[in-house]
């Protein structure tokens, strides 16, 4: 992970020719007895689907980049894979810099533990160190409006305590690049507000950001630069008002046409 | 293998704040909480006790103590490769939200039973300390064969954490291989028990150098010849690394599969 900090001409996220290929079994052998069964009858009972077919672009730092498609357009694959959860097939890709997704919120949450102790194996999956979140304990029990609720466990939070957590720990990281996907869709109007917040405040203090969103107001209102993604490849790669224009354009038609 | 340190290395807060939570989650919610890691070999001795003792008249003298000296290494054993065996599985959710290395999974689980073994010695100790059973220095000696036996569960643990990714029926078969190998492993009988054409047979079983290690040191009192040393710890090492390596082929791509 390099920190460079030459902001302005200096390029965060490259992507050259990515592509991404699942094996999409067709009913899979998941049990021994299937697998058995396909090794006697010997044929092929899976397909290849291309999520991503060759995808580029170079997002520089400080950028804020939003990615608008239609549902299966491989949004979702191209955040996942800056985020280092998936090694794509074939292509390079290049991250620089400490990165935070909020993808899903609440990964490794159990509900039987605590906020606290929630917070504390969350942020370590994060990369935080130990001693970094007792440090912000305080700052995420805060942002989250949690009071005392920190030391209960969170089955008994609300769905609305449950975000909050889960972002405030989210953005706790610190990270040169966030990725931020759909999360402004859940919680109340109060929580999209705050959440908003801070992400303005990650722009201010340069930050890159990608955000990937159905939603085309609050992408308009984030973002100058978005990529229309269609089928696996980027369609459209321009200024926001431009491409979220050709994204509503394309939603009225049907998957595949 | 240098991977495998270094990984564990540099996660070793997250490995053991999840081994933590497993142990939390696993009392959580019981009255008696942790208790149960020392009740539970506890009663389990007293069932074996009275069935070997009683029922079937063994002639081992302390024979609680013979079995439980054991017992508590093979529990060890079986409870961290069952809980290995769904530690990448269970973990699917966390593995397709955020890059992490997945051996800490595996690494975890069997560190919350290292833990759970620390535990479960203290019955051992009331018992001996009840029964009056002569002190031995030996005693000290168990954290060699414990060693060994830590490496080698590890191996086991990566093989079946990974072989469950892709065939989801190895949970079961697990509870059926560790059922079988209980009865192959001296631990309810002595090894003399094994007519002496079966005992090549029953050598070949890795298990039963680092639980006969225990059982010497233990019970008997005695230390094991350095041969058998270093053939379990040697055998531990190996299994890991075939372990992780096996796990290392599948590490990129089980995420497709979870």
């Amino acid at each position: 992970m390099s920190d460079r900090s030459d902001s302005g001409s200096h390029v965060r996220i490259v992507f050259e020719d990515v592509v991404q290929r699942f094996r999409v079994i067709r009913e899979r052998p998941d049990t021994l007895r299937e697998a058995f069964a396909h090794l006697f009858r010997n044929r092929t009972s899976y397909y290849n689907f291309e999520a991503l077919k060759g995808v580029s672009f170079s997002i520089g730092d400080g950028e804020v980049v939003g990615i608008v498609g239609r549902n299966g357009s491989g949004k979702s694959t191209i955040l996942k894979i800056m985020a280092g959860v998936y090694r794509p097939t074939a292509g390079t890709v290049k991250v620089s810099g400490k990165v935070a997704a909020l993808i899903e919120l609440g990964a490794g949450f159990h509900a039987e533990l605590t906020g606290r102790e929630n917070t504390l194996i969350n942020g370590l999956l994060l990369g935080l160190s130990k001693r970094e979140i007792r440090e912000r304990e305080r700052q995420i029990t805060d942002f989250a409006e949690l009071g005392d609720f920190i030391d209960s466990p969170i089955k008994q939070y609300s769905s609305g305590m449950y975000m909050r957590l889960a972002f405030a720990i989210a953005t706790e990281v610190d990270p040169d690049i966030l990725l931020i996907d759909e999360i402004l869709a859940v919680g109340d109007a109060a929580f999209q507000q705050k959440c908003m917040a801070r992400i303005d405040d990650f722009r201010r203090r340069g930050k890159t950001i990608i955000f990937v969103s159905h939603d085309a107001v609050s992408v308009r209102k984030i973002c100058q630069r978005v990529l229309l993604i269609d089928e696996g490849r980027v369609v459209l790669d321009g200024p926001s008002d431009q491409v979220v224009a050709r994204y509503e354009e394309l939603s009225q038609q049907p998957i595949g046409a | 293998m240098w991977q495998l340190v270094r990984e564990t290395w540099q996660n070793r807060e997250l490995i053991w704040a999840l081994a933590m939570k497993e142990l939390h989650v696993r009392y959580k919610r019981s009255a008696l909480g942790f208790l149960w890691a020392l009740l539970n070999p506890l009663l389990m001795m007293i069932i074996y006790t009275m069935v070997f003792s009683t029922m079937m008249q063994t002639s081992i003298p302390h024979y609680s103590i013979f079995l439980i000296s054991a017992l508590l290494p093979w529990t060890f054993f079986s409870q961290a490769l069952s809980y290995s065996v769904e530690s990448i599985v269970g973990n699917a959710d966390l593995l397709k939200k955020v890059r992490v290395a997945k051996s800490i999974f595996p690494t975890a689980a069997v560190l919350s039973n290292i833990i759970n073994f620390f535990y479960s010695m203290v019955p051992l100790i009331l018992l001996l300390i009840v029964l009056r059973f002569p002190f031995h220095w030996t005693w000290f000696y168990f954290v060699v064969p414990f060693a060994s036996l830590v490496l080698f569960t590890l191996g086991c643990s990566f093989v079946f954490a990974i072989a469950n990714v892709f065939f989801r029926d190895m949970a079961h078969i697990l509870q059926v291989i560790l059922q079988a190998w209980f009865f192959m492993c001296p631990i309810v009988y002595s090894f003399d028990i094994i007519p002496g054409r079966y005992r090549p047979l029953f050598r070949l079983n890795p298990l039963l150098y680092p639980l006969n290690g225990f059982r010497l040191a233990i019970y008997y009192g005695m230390l094991p010849t350095p041969q058998s040393v270093v053939a379990s710890l040697a055998g531990g090492l190996v299994t890991l690394w075939l372990g992780y390596s096996l796990f290392r082929r599948y590490e990129d791509t089980l995420v497709f599969y979870v």
